[in-house]
């Protein structure tokens, strides 16, 4: 918690509680959804299409914040949860022709039945034998859809789905999708941040700290590890579901161990245990994502005797790198290292 | 019939001792280290580039170029050990499984970046001719892969219960701040671990991909010997052999009667669902010290 600056007082609880304590905050985050409005406006189409899967993934990777960063599960499968709730989604509109605004929820809620059933072996285990039982769901997932019957999930062929429909008007471009995306989006954080600050949540942190002294304190350990991942794993499907929606096509490719990985990067590079610091690690990772894609060729050309594959190299070694580096030298992640910089801003010139 | 089941069990057990094989370098600098190394595959592909590239780029003969491959990957265990883990001493479970993550990735990525992403060819370092012994018929690479896994995992097991190195490593394992002030060097016994695992790995790759083709893809493998060394029990190493046997022999069975019925990868898949039933039942595995975290 970082300390409020001098000036900055409350006369009563509901102030202290409060999330967004002084006008100026106030004032800054509602230039920053002016901000998040005007994208599609200021931006060409490239940028907006960039924004809605920066969209998408947050909400993904807030669902994961919850999970391993405040509960302090390591969750190695929620690609495989997003994917359980993009292949959900695209049944259920297709098939049973339910409109976007039930086909999403139900996304959603299919995909915590999943993580929940996973999350039940974080009941028995825990550390590297949970991030198996994770990986294994990674794998489970991609199997169960390969092979049961071309009808239902459309196999290898993927899924194709029509785009969200709200009264006739059509999310069908980059620009109207993403304020589809940007809606859902910030329901999804606002109710995360609701989630961590409620009971649960705190239960989540108690668990996260020391589930034997946490149980002291009358906190049932079980139900709240498994609804730690019932809860994330329903973001993952969230997500999900507007990625059904985004691209209109379903694929089992799109959900890899590989795209897991790369949500608890975000993570840590953001910081654990921190909203903010999810949001931060999506948009960061992204970035550098679309430069690499973007200078990828350009490299190539200059040194061909790296040839195509440069691109998909370059992202590994930097990912790969990334994990590393912040593991070793800020297991915290950004958010802490933004966090004491603000306080010592606040308190100088003296050191506490 | 009964010639067709001994086929399928026989090639799958045997195919299990190389599971069992790579699982080997999990569990030695698991046993060592308390570090689950899950880029364990990526070792394996890089011993497999390093035979590639001392025998067939620079065209040395395989009985100089083998041994030469163990000392590179020695080195390259050694490095990977001193730059990511030697700091890592003491951190929480997510640091070390996340390290191991990012190393995957990166080992991935600077083989590419090395190597591409061709295919290569693989020297053939056993014959390639089957031995068939009535219905059966059994690849020479498997066979002799399987003696020397055995023998591996013979040496092994002696190595950490009954030699003075050995014992201190399982120390290691056992706690790091007890075995520090016992007098021993958790550094060396580490480093050692990460040699031995990394020299363990170009030994399966030589076995593995003898005679076939080289991608980076062939870090597969190490995922599959997840459930090997999951089910033996993650401390110990006879019981890979074990293990090994039980996995290839179901996944052999299932891959010969069961993917004809339901159609697909039911083979490449059991393994898992083995691993997740053994991590619900009994996550301390067939031989493991019960000292498994339990809530």
């Amino acid at each position: 918690m970082a300390i409020q600056p001098s000036g900055v007082f409350f006369e009563n609880y509901a102030q202290d509680k409060s999330l967004i304590k002084t006008k100026k905050q106030w004032f800054s985050l509602a230039l920053f959804g002016v901000f998040l409005l005007l994208v599609p406006m200021i931006f060409g189409p490239r940028i907006v299409a960039i924004s809605n899967i920066i969209i998408i993934m947050a909400v993904v990777v807030v669902g994961l914040q919850i999970t391993t960063g405040y509960a302090g599960q390591i969750n190695l499968g929620q690609a495989a949860f997003m994917g359980v709730g993009a292949y959900t989604t695209g049944v259920v509109a297709a098939k049973a022709g339910l409109p976007f605004w039930l086909a999403i929820p139900c996304g959603g809620v299919s995909a915590a039945m999943f993580g929940y059933l996973f999350g039940l072996s974080a009941v028995r285990i825990k550390g590297f034998y949970l991030a198996l039982t994770t990986i294994a769901a990674q794998f489970i997932f991609h199997f169960a859809i390969l092979n049961l019957p071309k009808s239902w999930f459309g196999g290898s062929n993927g899924l194709t789905v029509e785009p969200a429909n709200l009264f006739g008007f059509k999310f069908n471009t980059d620009s109207s999708f993403y304020y589809l995306a940007l809606f859902v989006c910030v329901i999804m954080v606002i109710g995360a941040f609701g989630i961590v600050r409620s009971r649960h949540g705190r239960a989540y942190v108690a668990v996260r700290d020391d589930d034997v002294a946490s149980s002291m304190m009358g906190i049932n350990v079980i139900a709240t590890k498994a609804s730690a991942f019932l809860v994330g794993a329903f973001y993952a499907g969230i997500g999900g579901g507007l990625w059904a929606y985004y691209l209109r096509f379903v694929s089992v490719d799109q959900f890899t161990l590989f795209n897991s990985v790369w949500f608890v990067a975000m993570i840590i590079v953001g910081g654990s245990g921190s909203i903010v610091g999810a949001l931060v690690g999506v948009f960061l990772i992204r970035v550098i994502n679309e430069v690499v894609t973007t200078l990828g060729p350009v490299v190539s050309e200059a040194f061909p005797f790296v040839g195509g594959s440069i691109v998909f190299a370059a992202m590994n070694i930097i990912l790969g790198g990334v994990i590393c580096l912040f593991v070793i030298f800020e297991p915290k992640g950004l958010m802490y290292r933004w966090n004491i910089m603000k306080t010592s801003y606040r308190i100088w010139p003296y050191s506490h | 019939m009964i010639g067709e089941i001994l086929d399928y069990a026989i090639n799958g057990a045997l195919i299990g001792l190389l599971y069992a094989l790579v699982a080997m370098g999990f569990v030695v600098i698991y046993r060592a280290s308390k570090v689950f190394n899950f880029a364990q595959g990526e070792l394996v592909v890089v011993g497999g580039f390093i035979v590639w590239w001392l025998a067939l780029d620079l065209n040395l003969p395989l009985y100089l170029a083998i041994p030469l491959a163990f000392m590179i990957s020695a080195v390259v265990g050694y490095v990977i050990e001193r730059v990511f883990f030697s700091r890592l001493v003491g951190e929480s479970v997510f640091s070390m499984v996340m390290v191991t993550i990012g190393l995957l990735i990166l080992i991935r990525g600077i083989i590419l970046i090395l190597f591409g992403a061709q295919v290569r060819p693989f020297p053939a370092v056993f014959p390639l001719k089957p031995i068939i012994i009535g219905d059966v018929l059994i690849p020479q690479s498997l066979l002799y892969g399987g003696i020397v896994a055995i023998v591996v995992a013979i040496g092994l097991s002696w190595f950490f219960n009954h030699s003075r190195r050995g014992l201190t490593m399982t120390a290691v394992a056992e706690d790091h701040q007890v075995a520090l002030s016992m007098g021993i060097s958790v550094r060396k016994s580490i480093a050692a671990a990460w040699i031995l695992g990394a020299i363990i790995s170009t030994l399966a790759a030589v076995i593995f991909l003898s005679g076939k083709s080289l991608t980076f893809l062939a870090s597969e493998v190490g995922f599959i010997a997840l459930p090997v060394a999951l089910l033996a029990g993650l401390e110990s190493i006879g019981g890979l052999v074990l293990a090994g046997i039980i996995v290839g022999v179901v996944q052999g069975l299932a891959e010969g009667y069961l993917d004809p019925l339901i159609g697909g990868s039911v083979g490449s898949v059991l393994p898992f669902f083995i691993m997740v039933f053994i991590l619900f039942v009994r996550p301390t595995g067939l031989f493991g010290w019960k000292t498994i975290e339990r809530v």
